[in-house]
């Protein structure tokens, strides 16, 4: 079991960004400044790759796609 | 997956050529897919294995344009580099700036290719630790360690960046 005084380690502040500390060590993390602002630049990173955009592929990518994939012909042959 | 290949090698074109090869590679084997394996994770380490590789190769030949192995003094260096003229900046290269300019972009194109896939899977993806480790065949003690510092590596390019 956690000592409730002891720092808050990655593992528990990366469950605090998300916001799934076990309330004991929200108890801890209440009182202790420097597990604060520890926690408080980790959100910021955390938060700053969770919003990052998705790219996707141009037009067209699907069908060059498939254009090259081998296609199994009903005569067992394969076709590209 | 397009996102993660794009933002290992942060070219557009080619992270299609890499999707297009990792999708191929997919649909042609895919009488090798174990359904014990969850089908996605397939995919992203079919991709991931293909930037590594691209990168791999980029950095041999980012070598030789640094000179040759041989060179030892500065002077040998210069002589068997390879001069590279200014390159104008295309539309492309103009997209790629504005969507891959900002600064946390930036600060995970500096992280190690390793630390890259990692926090890109868990962060941006959404994996777990487990399915990272899965993944990218790695134990899952390295997962935590790459990812812990990979997040320690881009608070500090941010925090400098602030400064």
């Amino acid at each position: 079991m956690t000592d409730i005084s002891m720092h808050l380690n990655t593992d528990e502040i990366e469950l605090w960004a998300q916001g799934l500390l076990p309330a004991a060590r929200a108890i801890h993390l209440a009182d202790c400044s420097l597990c604060r602002v520890e926690a408080d630049r980790e959100r910021k990173v955390i938060l700053a790759l969770v919003q990052l955009p998705k790219f996707a592929p141009t037009a067209g990518f699907a069908d060059r796609v498939m254009a090259q994939v081998k296609v199994h012909a009903p005569s067992g042959d394969w076709t590209a | 997956m397009f996102s993660l290949l794009y933002r290992m090698v942060r070219d557009r074109a080619l992270a299609e050529d890499l999707a297009q090869e990792t999708f191929i590679k997919v649909l042609n084997g895919i009488k090798s897919y174990r359904p014990e394996f969850k089908f996605s994770s397939w995919i992203f380490k079919i991709a991931n294995n293909a930037a590594i590789d691209h990168l791999r190769r980029k950095s041999i030949d980012t070598l030789s344009l640094d000179g040759a192995p041989s060179a030892e003094t500065p002077d040998q260096v210069r002589a068997t580099s390879l001069q590279l003229g200014d390159r104008a900046e295309s539309p492309l290269d103009e997209v790629e700036s504005r969507e891959l300019g900002t600064a946390i972009e930036r600060a995970i194109a500096r992280l190690r290719p390793e630390y890259r896939s990692c926090i890109l899977l868990r962060h941006v993806e959404g994996y777990s630790y487990e399915e990272i480790a899965e993944t990218l065949d790695l134990p899952l003690g390295t997962v935590k360690t790459y990812i812990h510092r990979a997040r320690n590596e881009l608070r500090g390019y941010l925090d400098d960046r602030r400064e």
